[in-house]
């Protein structure tokens, strides 16, 4: 094992535990609800994690189609950066052809939150709120795609790959980039609620 | 204890998990913003869902993680101290009716009105909830209803109006009953309804008599509004909800039908059990689902061309988006009238009439709550209707005060009133 790998397995261990940390920190959110259901939490949340995420089904989407795609590719990108930093631990290599594919996709992504950032900072409304954690995030996971993209290209860019992605994994229980574990719990909630008064699905 | 520590506490010890799982999961990414009213209305940055959510979180942020309390300014994290706490009074109440129109829409599937919400819970436990909305609370914790109406008013009140029904319709078995044992339903009231608008108590009583439904009023603890919900202070919403509950269960009766009121419809069938933990021994229902049920079992029979002008539907949030009665009102008025009309959105991605959340209460923001109510206006006047109806008497006054002040021409009116307008039957019951 590399220096490099080694770095990187220890820094998602430290991610790991961390975000365990700080969903554990929030405490559970089962609890025994008293009010007689109306429609089934289960439909929501099934209805949360699928077509909930079709562009026309919230006004967050359909009224801002370029950020929605650019959301989608980006988290696409993000996921399969991911999933490519896990296996960079093994000795598995993509195929040329999905090398090539995924190098593609880790551009769109990279010009997705290169676009997202630029939003962040040309819109007033959005620019009001935001904080210097959401630059930091937005350019960690930037860097991450841009060296996923290198080393999808060029075999021996994986160190970077792994310096970079460790560098993010050891950021992400810090700020926004947790969101990624508690967007599942508010996701499941916000199902549940609608599902169970029987406004949606 | 100063005001800001009473806030830190609750803060500290009081934040539940689901909220806290919101406040995390918001990624400042503003899509959120065209699905507020204040914000379509105002177009200041500050009135976006995300903008009012990020007062809170900030906070949270200081006091719950690590990085927040280290390196505050990476994350923006704030101390709570009384600056922020008039931005919580400014955003959480101010700019925000609580309609949750932001969380149907929220691209993430975080509850950006639970998170703002709980800006309010910390803002009453230091005390500083807008005076009218406090008073009101005050008002319900101590006389059993908001409007402090005792019950020797609400009988002669109820007299008076059973004399005048007798004398309108020429029925002389026609009764409002007022705290009868044994009735299969307690009809619960908004005070405003005794005070100011009385012939929608009218209305019900007609219609329960037309449906021959075994019912009473009740001249003490009749109150279905809850100010308590609308300040966040769980322990007063859920003790206000208690009087009705009990007296419910004085009565014996299997069902308490909560009168056209969207925020008494939540807290009394959706919140105040889960803020008492308890389960009811009787079940709870709108007046709307109770009229829908009696024409789907023919127990009323109506005549649309009894109300032969066009007709819009405005939804109370509270009701429709967060309670869940969406289709009942709409059958109703298709039974009911002869030209109805949706307003465009409709339904749970109805736009909120800018009255909600307690604001009528609160005369500091009335401005800012007529300006918001532009939307609604908008709406109102593109379907051409002459009545609109609302299954809200908060709405209704809200509408009553836009309809003046945008000149807007309509007859506003309760369901029960468009209903028993058209009303043709003799008692089946």
């Amino acid at each position: 094992m590399t220096s490099a790998s080694a770095l990187l397995l220890a820094a998602f261990l430290v991610a790991a535990v961390s975000l365990a940390r700080a969903r554990w920190g929030i405490g559970s959110v089962r609890q025994r609800l008293f009010a007689p259901p109306r429609g089934r939490a289960g439909s929501g949340v099934l209805y949360a994690f699928t077509t909930a995420f079709l562009p026309w089904a919230k006004e967050s989407a359909s009224g801002h189609p370029v950020s929605y795609l650019a959301g989608i590719l980006y988290h696409a990108g993000i996921f399969a950066m991911l999933a490519c930093l896990v296996l960079s631990l093994t000795p598995l290599q993509a195929p040329a052809p999905l090398a090539s594919a995924l190098a593609a996709l880790f551009g769109i992504a990279l010009g997705a939150g290169l676009g997202l950032l630029a939003k962040r900072l040309a819109d007033v409304a959005v620019r009001a709120i935001s904080v210097p954690d959401d630059f930091v995030s937005n350019l960690l996971v930037d860097a991450a795609l841009a060296a996923a993209l290198a080393a999808a290209l060029v075999p021996s860019a994986r160190f970077v790959f792994q310096l970079v992605g460790a560098a993010l994994l050891l950021y992400a229980p810090l700020g926004k980039l947790r969101h990624m574990l508690f967007l599942l719990t508010s996701r499941k909630l916000w199902g549940a609620y609608y599902g169970r008064r029987g406004v949606l699905p | 204890m100063t005001a800001p520590d009473a806030a830190l506490q609750l803060l500290r010890t009081g934040l539940d998990a689901a909220t806290a799982a919101s406040l995390e999961a918001c990624v400042r990414c503003n899509l959120c913003a065209e699905s507020c009213h204040v914000f379509l209305a105002d177009g200041e940055s500050a009135s976006t869902p995300a903008a009012k959510v990020q007062q809170v979180a900030r906070l949270y942020r200081r006091y719950h993680t690590w990085t927040g309390s280290v390196l505050p300014g990476l994350t923006g994290a704030r101390t709570l101290d009384d600056a922020a706490l008039a931005a919580l009074v400014e955003s959480s109440f101010g700019r925000c009716t609580q309609c949750g129109r932001c969380t149907l829409n929220c691209a993430v599937g975080l509850d950006p009105a639970a998170a703002i919400r709980f800006g309010r819970a910390m803002v009453a436990a230091a005390g500083l909830v807008p005076a009218g909305i406090w008073a009101n609370v005050a008002a319900a914790l101590e006389t059993g209803n908001s409007m402090r109406i005792g019950p020797d008013d609400v009988r002669e009140t109820i007299a008076w109006l059973e004399d005048d029904l007798r004398a309108t319709t020429g029925d002389p078995s026609l009764s409002l009953p007022v705290d009868r044992r044994g009735a299969r339903v307690l009809y619960a009231l908004n005070p405003r309804e005794i005070k100011f608008f009385p012939l929608s108590i009218s209305a019900a009583g007609a219609l329960f008599h037309a449906a021959g439904e075994s019912w009473t009023l009740s001249s003490t603890d009749f109150d279905i509004t809850n100010y308590g919900y609308f300040a966040a202070d769980r322990a007063a919403a859920g003790e206000i909800a208690r009087h009705l509950y009990a007296r419910a269960d004085d009565l014996g009766v299997e069902t308490l039908v909560v009168a056209e009121c969207g925020h008494g419809y939540r807290s009394l069938r959706w919140e105040a059990p889960e803020y008492l933990r308890r389960t009811l021994p009787f079940e709870i229902r709108s007046f709307v689902e109770v009229l829908d049920d009696y024409l789907t079992a023919g127990r009323l029979r109506l005549d649309p061309a009894k109300n032969s002008e066009r007709v819009t539907l405005h939804d109370p949030c509270n009701l429709v988006r967060n309670g869940g009665v969406i289709e009942p009102q709409r059958r109703v008025l298709r039974a009911a009238v002869q030209d109805f009309v949706e307003m465009t959105p409709n339904r749970e991605k109805n736009y909120c009439c800018g009255g909600g959340g307690g604001l009528l209460a609160a005369s500091e923001f009335a401005a800012r709550r007529v300006a918001t109510g532009r939307l609604k206006a908008e709406q109102i006047r593109r379907t051409g209707a002459k009545v609109v109806v609302s299954p809200c008497h908060n709405c209704i006054d809200q509408l009553l005060e836009l309809n003046r002040h945008y000149s807007l021409g309509v007859e506003i009116k309760t369901l029960a009133e468009v209903a028993a307008d058209a009303l043709v039957s003799a008692p089946t019951g």
